[in-house]
């Protein structure tokens, strides 16, 4: 039987990765460029459900991606994405020459086409161009992951019996909580990506997740919560939690109950009304991981900003053509700095990103100023700029896009407790729940999971269903404060790409105070 | 990979598994899918390739379900193993479910035969099954071709522009895709031995056209199971609506009679509705139709059927990926609920809730009707029958109706003043799912409605929507005749969808900052 896959196939595959883009750069005469990816992942898995086990698994994958740019009148991507199996592995050679050959195929093709049109199609065809890539310095590295409990070594069953352990925990926390979804996933991925420039880079991480839903029901009243707990590391940190500077976590098992008796309490609270005006809104690190997200992270993707994503993740207000945007001009408030920044630790870590561009950090606010986006070797040739290394994709076999690493608002030096006091009359905003966002990222409004009234510096009553709605600049614009408790958090389910790629990365921030209008139920 | 080849697979699996020890039931389920996808990005004031990303991903292997004898009953496990279709593969597969099985109470059997006859075969297009490089190139280039002729030949933008370099300067964008599926599956099982196959394409366009400097946008698209009928005629609507939408005008905050277009249907149906009615979300409790089967949720205009088995239509299929013959549901009909998108497992384990009265609203022969297991699918991301998933609970072709459909110009009339919304964005169900809170922002193809016409372009991104779906469902005051395919973006189904009129939709004017910084 053929031996299964695992990460050590990454060492036998890079001599015959390295071969076959070698001899496509020789054999294919019209071939520019041409990268491939390889990705082994070995996972598991446990869910449970109401205390119950409902399911685990131990699997493999094992999948392939080529970028080739090619042309002679025209210069034109194509691309092409496998996943593979045990079974390939004996052909392993010919199944990347193929793959090389698909895309350089697609490239002619879509090179020819291009050129055509530029000549067919008026004034409008002018704009097309070649595809061009920035230089970035060619790399041959290997990074390895950090974990002190290996995912390959961790039990299958004891996985399941945690994971339904914690879910009993949980049924058994209130009255009130009805059902509960209880998931735990410990893996290693290896990465290895190769070009015909040169770069042979290696990278392995360990990732370990734990994930809660929950419904608690009080009459006529239900709160349905979910949340996540995660990090790249081993299974280590379900069992004894997260204590690092920025990354802090309890148990899995203590961060699970806590949820419960969260949506309990919340089931019993009366939902919140809207307000009409803004009111003064004091938001805490977990509420503005997801602002950080949907108004900084996004808005400041290159890919989106030169309309990319026009027909999917939408545009940016920050920038409507190559002379036309915001750099160096005021965007937030001077208490406002905010950035990406790949080497902090969390889901968004990494060294080199899916075109093996060393990973950077890239200042998107400065006290209140714009500075500039994330980019790729693509975006970076047209809007100019050195590649900052964030074109990531959530599996080789898919066409990476530009995507946060660890993007945040920075930390500032207020104590927590002294934002808060200095209000006499506003509202205190505590835990992201669900974000909805306008196609330029221009409005957002984001569900809290806590509300409560502050009346005198002093936090007054709790309200479920509530959180704020704000136009983005003005938001940015009316912070008046901003707290020293940074922190980080995973966001395990960032959307974009089509076909969608879900994709785990990090957020974070401090304590902060604007003003926005407050956002209830109807 | 052909059929045969999938149905090989699945039949010398079973083999394998009935002389496995202790093996209580199994199935197996092998698939080959391709996506092949054109990513479309044309800008004029920005360089571009037109067709971004000629790409595709593929797979094939297959999946075991197996139940096994444990000792305090029957542990439940699912492996799957890619691109090995033989008796290695098999046993790789079966060894991964006997290592993952767990002891599941809810679990009852595999799914059985369905009295149901199965109503569509060998209705897959072979051109799209064969689809190459260059067709997938061409198609995507075809519409870019159709949008940027309607661009260049359209008398208003060249108004606008006064020259050549001037027409580029207004900010002339495409973006979308061309997407075809070409999916094939064997399933066979120790309660369903006989293997049945099924092959399924579809291509469909989705784009999304501006006039940057005007704020203009409009969308275009198209769905089809045949590659002979298709044209740039995706890219062609969404230029001429991006042009219609040339000087869109600002509206107030206030409550408006709004008629909600195709997208916005598919969209509230496929991010709000459809997930209400899935027999998890009444086992969850998460559903704002808890307890509700049999009475009145919508307005008595409203009738909302998920059809698999539609022949022509984009998402039918001939079987789930259960085996069992997709079919007809009906999920809310003249404003009742009167069914769910179920699948065999849900449906089992709904049945014999003890809280099945109070979850669902009814219980014995009208819960049967309601739960019946029609709609258990491996969907991947974007499309797919996916060896290496388990069946999930996913809609088909969700056809929405009318009690007694008008024509546009006729509901435009009753309207007489309110809001035309052509597309939204971002709906989600932003206090969960239950509450029916949701929100979203206004982006494209709308209209504001004065005197029972279309009197003037509405300005994207220019409001919110801050509504609850009760309020929608009931407040209906008039539904189109003509419903169309629609596809929303990373949806599993296409909404066959008409235009709705709702009184009492609350919208806050967002972003008017915007204003300023042109």
């Amino acid at each position: 039987m053929t031996p299964p896959i695992t990460v050590e196939l990454i060492d036998r595959a890079k001599p015959t990765v390295e071969a076959c883009l070698g001899d496509a750069a020789r054999r294919l005469p019209r071939l520019r460029h041409a990268d491939l990816r390889l990705e082994v992942v070995e996972g598991k898995w446990a869910a449970a459900e109401n205390g119950a086990p409902k399911g685990s698994g131990d699997d493999e994958r094992l999948t392939l991606g080529v970028r080739v740019l090619a042309g002679e009148r025209m210069i034109a991507p194509g691309y092409v994405g496998l996943t593979l199996g045990a079974a390939d592995l004996a052909e392993l050679e010919r199944l990347l020459r193929e793959a090389l050959e698909t895309a350089y195929r697609r490239a002619t093709f879509n090179a020819d086409a291009k050129a055509d049109a530029r000549e067919k199609l008026g004034p409008l065809g002018q704009a097309l161009d070649d595809t061009r890539l920035a230089p970035v310095a060619i790399r041959r590295d290997t990074v390895g992951a950090v974990c002190r409990v290996d995912p390959r070594a961790v039990d299958l069953a004891e996985m399941v019996r945690y994971a339904a352990e914690v879910s009993r925990e949980v049924a058994a926390a209130d009255p009130a909580v009805k059902y509960n979804w209880i998931t735990t996933l410990t893996q290693l991925s290896r990465e290895l990506f190769a070009s015909t420039e040169g770069a042979l880079i290696d990278q392995t991480f360990a990732l370990t997740q734990g994930a809660s839903s929950v419904v608690a029901v009080t009459g006529a009243a239900s709160l349905d919560l979910h949340d996540v707990l995660g990090h790249q590391r081993g299974w280590e940190i379900l069992l004894e939690g997260v204590a690092e500077p920025w990354l802090r976590f309890p148990t899995f098992r203590e961060f699970s109950v806590a949820l419960a008796r969260d949506a309990a309490e919340l089931a019993a609270a009366p939902p919140l009304r809207s307000s009409d005006r803004e009111v003064v809104v004091v938001t805490d690190p977990h509420y503005n991981t997801l602002v950080s997200h949907e108004i900084i992270g996004h808005p400041v993707e290159l890919d989106r900003a030169l309309k990319m994503e026009t027909a999917y993740a939408g545009r940016s207000w920050l920038l409507r053509g190559l002379s036309e945007h915001h750099v160096g001009r005021r965007v937030a408030s001077p208490l406002v700095t905010a950035y990406s920044d790949p080497s902090l630790p969390g889901y968004g870590h990494y060294a080199y990103d899916h075109e093996g561009t060393p990973a950077q950090r890239v200042v998107h606010i400065d006290r209140g100023v714009f500075r500039g986006f994330m980019n790729s070797r693509q975006t970076a040739a047209i809007f100019g700029g050195e590649p900052n290394g964030h074109w990531k994709g959530t599996r080789a076999s898919l066409v990476p896009l530009i995507r946060m690493s660890n993007t945040v608002f920075d930390a500032g030096r207020r104590a927590p407790e002294d934002i808060l006091k200095e209000v006499d009359h506003g509202w205190y905003v505590a835990g992201h729940r669900m974000p909805s966002i306008a196609e330029s990222r221009e409005n957002f409004r984001i569900s809290a999971r806590r509300v409560y009234e502050i009346r005198n510096g002093e936090l007054g009553r709790l309200y479920r269903d509530g959180g704020i709605m704000a136009d983005s600049r003005d938001y940015l614009m009316n912070v008046d404060a901003v707290g020293s408790d940074f922190r980080l958090y995973p966001i395990p389910n960032c959307g974009k790409g089509q076909p969608m790629q879900i994709k785990k990365l990090g957020n974070g921030g401090p304590t902060m105070r604007s003003r926005a209008r407050l956002a209830g139920g109807r | 990979m052909r059929t045969t080849d999938l149905a090989r697979a699945a039949e010398q699996a079973l083999e394998l598994v009935r002389t496995e020890p202790g093996v209580l039931e199994a199935e197996v389920f092998a698939a080959a899918n391709t996506a092949l996808l054109a990513r479309l990005n044309y800008t004029s004031h920005i360089p571009s390739n037109g067709v971004e990303e000629p790409k595709s991903t593929a797979s094939c292997g297959l999946g075991i379900r197996a139940a096994f004898v444990g000792s305090a009953g029957p542990l439940v496990g699912f492996g799957s193993e890619p691109s090995d279709l033989g008796v290695t593969g098999a046993r790789r597969a079966l060894d991964r479910a006997r290592a993952s099985a767990v002891a599941d109470p809810d679990f009852v059997s595999l799914p059985r035969s369905s009295r149901e006859p199965r109503a569509l075969v060998d209705y897959h297009d072979p051109a799209l099954m064969a689809l190459d490089d260059a067709a997938l190139v061409e198609a995507g280039w075809k519409i870019v071709g159709g949008a940027l002729r309607t661009f260049t030949a359209s008398g208003k933008l060249a108004a606008l522009a006064g020259d050549d370099a001037g027409l580029r300067r207004l900010g002339v964008i495409l973006g979308g895709d061309v997407t075809i599926l070409q999916e094939r599956v064997a399933i066979a099982s120790t309660h369903m031995p006989r293997v049945q196959t099924d092959e399924s394409t579809l291509i469909t366009a989705f784009v999304t056209a501006m006039v940057e400097t005007e704020g203009a946008k409009g969308s275009g698209g198209s769905t089809g199971t045949r590659l002979d009928g298709f044209t740039d005629e995706a890219g062609v609507e969404a230029a001429a609506n991006a042009i219609a939408a040339i000087g869109g005008e600002r509206v107030p905050s206030g409550e408006y009679t709004v008629v909600f277009g195709r997208q916005p249907v598919a969209d509230l149906l496929n991010n709000i509705v459809v997930p209400a009615c899935t027999a998890h979300a009444f086992y969850s409790e998460r559903t704002p139709f808890l307890g509700r089967l049999g009475r009145r949720v919508a307005s008595p205009q409203l009738t909302i059927t998920d059809d698999g088995a539609s022949p022509g239509l984009v998402g039918s299929k001939g079987i789930t990926c259960e085996g069992l013959p997709t079919g007809r549901t009906e999920l809310i009909k003249d404003g009742a609920l009167v069914g769910c998108l179920s699948n065999w497992y849900e449906t089992q384990r709904l049945l014999r809730d003890p809280a099945l009265g109070q979850k669902l609203g009814a219980a014995g022969a009208e819960a049967e009707r309601a739960l019946v297991p029609r709609n258990g699918f491996r969907f991947g991301a974007g499309g797919g029958r996916e060896f290496d998933a388990q069946p999930g609970i996913a809609a088909s072709n969700v056809i929405v109706g009318g009690a007694d459909p008008v024509s546009l110009e006729e509901l435009l009339r009753t309207v007489k003043d309110g809001l035309y919304i052509g597309r939204i964005w971002y709906t989600y169900p932003i206090n969960g799912l239950r509450a029916g809170d949701f929100t979203c922002t206004v982006v494209a193809d709308s209209y504001i409605i004065r005197g029972g016409r279309l009197a003037a372009p509405l300005k994207a991104n220019a409001i919110r929507i801050n509504e609850n779906i009760r309020t929608i469902l009931e407040n209906i005051v008039g539904i189109t005749k003509d419903a169309r395919g629609t596809i929303v973006w990373a949806a599993d189904e296409v909404v066959y969808a008409p235009e709705i009129a709702v009184r009492g939709v609350h919208v806050d004017e967002i972003a008017t900052f915007m204003e300023e910084l042109d």
